[in-house]
C-alpha cells in the first residue's frame, strides 16, 4: 500500500481554464474518493474535455490545480500517470499495429504489465489479435483502448465517453469489463458519458457540468432522492437552458 | 440461481441495493432459492445486473446480517439452512404495513377492492409454483 492512500485519487482545487476572455472551466472543486465511480456529465461544450485534459496533465490550468493522489498532475505528470489508465474519447493507436502488437508495445513501456490478462480480455471482447488497428471496428478499437488502459492494473481509471458511437452489445461489453475491474481491484473510476442508462447502475457519485461550472456534485442515491427523478431527468432538468432567459 | 430471476431497474427511485435485497428475499420466500442453495458471487451478480459490485455487496451484507444468507469463508455465499423467523408481533406489524402500502397503491390507481384482492391471490399462486403445499 502507498503511504498516500488516504488522499483522494483524483481532485480539483479551484480549477479554472480560460481562453482569452472565455471561461471554459470556472473554479471547480471536487474530489473522487478511493474506490468511487464518479460519473461526470454535461452537454457538449460544458467543459468535460478540457477537464479531462487537465486531469491527465495535457493542459495547464489558468488557475487552481488538478490533483492525482494529492499531487499536481501538471508538475508530476509522468510518475502520476503511471498509476492511471486512460481511455480517450477517440481511439488512438498506431494504425499499422495489430492488437497483439499494441499489447507488446504498451507492456514494454511499463515496469509491470499483465500481457496474459490483456490477451484474455481481448478474447472476451472478440477482438482479432492479428488484425491491423486501422481495420478494426469502432467497438473493437474501444475494446483495445480499454485493454491497453488496464494492463498495468491502474489505481485510477479515466474513461472519456468510452461508449460513444458503440452499439448496445459493445457498450455492455465495455461496462461489463469495468464492473469486473471494480470487483477485482476496487479501482477508482472517473467516467464522462452520454450513456446515462448504462452508468445509472454503476456510478456512486455524479457531477454535472454546465457552462464550465460544477452545478451538481453528490452521491447518485441522494441526488435521486432529492430530485425524486431518474438520472436522465435530473440531467435534463439541471442542464436545460434557463426558461424565459434573454438571448 | 437461475438467470433473469432477479431484475433491477436502475432508473427506479428505490435504491439499487434495496431492489437487490428485496428481490433475493422474494426468491428465498418463493423457494426459487432453496435453503442451502448457493447464490452468485458479488462479481458475477454485479456483471449480470450491470451494477456496481459495492451495491451488490451492500445487499448481501444486509441479508447476511438478517440471517437470510450466510457466508462460508473461502467458499461462497449460501441461502441460510434455516432463514430466521421474526417474533410474532413484529411479523404482524410488517404484514400490516405491507398490506397498507399495497392497498394505498391500488387506491391510487383507482383499482376496485375485489380486483386488488384477486391480484393478491394471483401473487400467492405465483409464489406457490416454487413452493409446494402453502397455497390452495
Amino acid at each position: 500500500m502507498n503511504a498516500d492512500t488516504a488522499l483522494p485519487p483524483l481532485a480539483c482545487e479551484g480549477l479554472s481554464v480560460r481562453y482569452g476572455a472565455t471561461a471554459v472551466l470556472e473554479n471547480l472543486t471536487f474530489a473522487v474518493p478511493a474506490g468511487c465511480v464518479y460519473a461526470l456529465l454535461g452537454r457538449n461544450g460544458a467543459g468535460k474535455s478540457s477537464l479531462v485534459r487537465c486531469l491527465t496533465g495535457q493542459m495547464r490550468a489558468s488557475a487552481g490545480r488538478a490533483l492525482l493522489f494529492g499531487r499536481d498532475v501538471w508538475r508530476d505528470r509522468a510518475s502520476l500517470m503511471a498509476r492511471v489508465g486512460v481511455v480517450p474519447e477517440e481511439p488512438d493507436a498506431p494504425p499499422e499495429l495489430s492488437a497483439a502488437g499494441l499489447v507488446r508495445l504498451t507492456a514494454r513501456l511499463h515496469e509491470r504489465w499483465d500481457v496474459a490478462g490483456a490477451q484474455e480480455r481481448l478474447r472476451r471482447f472478440d477482438v482479432p489479435l492479428g488484425t491491423r488497428f486501422a481495420r478494426l471496428s469502432k467497438g473493437q478499437k474501444g475494446a483495445v483502448m480499454l485493454t491497453l488502459a488496464l494492463g498495468h492494473e491502474p489505481e485510477l481509471l479515466i474513461l472519456d465517453d468510452p461508449t460513444l458511437g458503440l452499439d448496445v452489445l459493445a457498450r455492455e461489453a465495455v461496462f461489463g469489463e469495468v464492473i469486473g475491474e471494480l470487483a477485482d481491484r476496487g479501482t477508482t473510476v472517473l467516467v464522462t458519458t452520454h450513456d446515462l442508462a448504462a452508468i445509472e447502475g454503476i456510478a456512486d457519485r455524479i457531477g454535472i457540468l454546465r457552462d464550465g461550472r460544477l452545478v451538481v456534485d453528490e452521491a447518485l442515491e441522494t441526488a435521486k432522492e432529492r430530485f425524486a427523478l431518474p438520472l436522465e431527468r435530473i440531467f435534463a432538468d439541471v442542464t436545460a437552458p434557463a426558461a424565459g432567459g434573454s438571448r | 440461481m437461475p438467470r433473469n430471476q432477479l431484475r433491477v431497474d436502475p432508473a427506479s427511485a428505490a435504491p439499487l441495493w434495496s431492489q437487490i435485497e428485496e428481490g433475493l428475499r422474494r426468491l428465498v420466500a418463493s423457494g426459487a432459492l432453496a435453503p442451502g442453495a448457493v447464490v452468485p458471487s458479488v462479481r458475477d451478480l454485479a456483471r449480470d445486473l450491470r451494477v456496481n459490485p459495492a451495491t451488490v455487496s451492500k445487499a448481501y451484507q444486509r441479508l447476511t446480517d438478517a440471517g437470510v444468507l450466510e457466508v462460508r469463508r473461502g467458499d461462497g455465499t449460501y441461502v441460510s439452512a434455516a432463514p430466521p423467523a421474526l417474533p410474532r408481533a413484529e411479523r404482524a406489524r410488517a404484514l400490516r404495513e405491507g398490506a397498507m402500502r399495497y392497498a394505498s397503491l391500488a387506491a391510487t390507481f383507482g383499482i376496485p377492492r375485489d380486483e386488488s384482492v384477486d391480484e393478491l391471490r394471483a401473487a400467492w399462486t405465483e409464489l406457490g409454483r416454487g413452493r409446494k403445499g402453502e397455497t390452495s
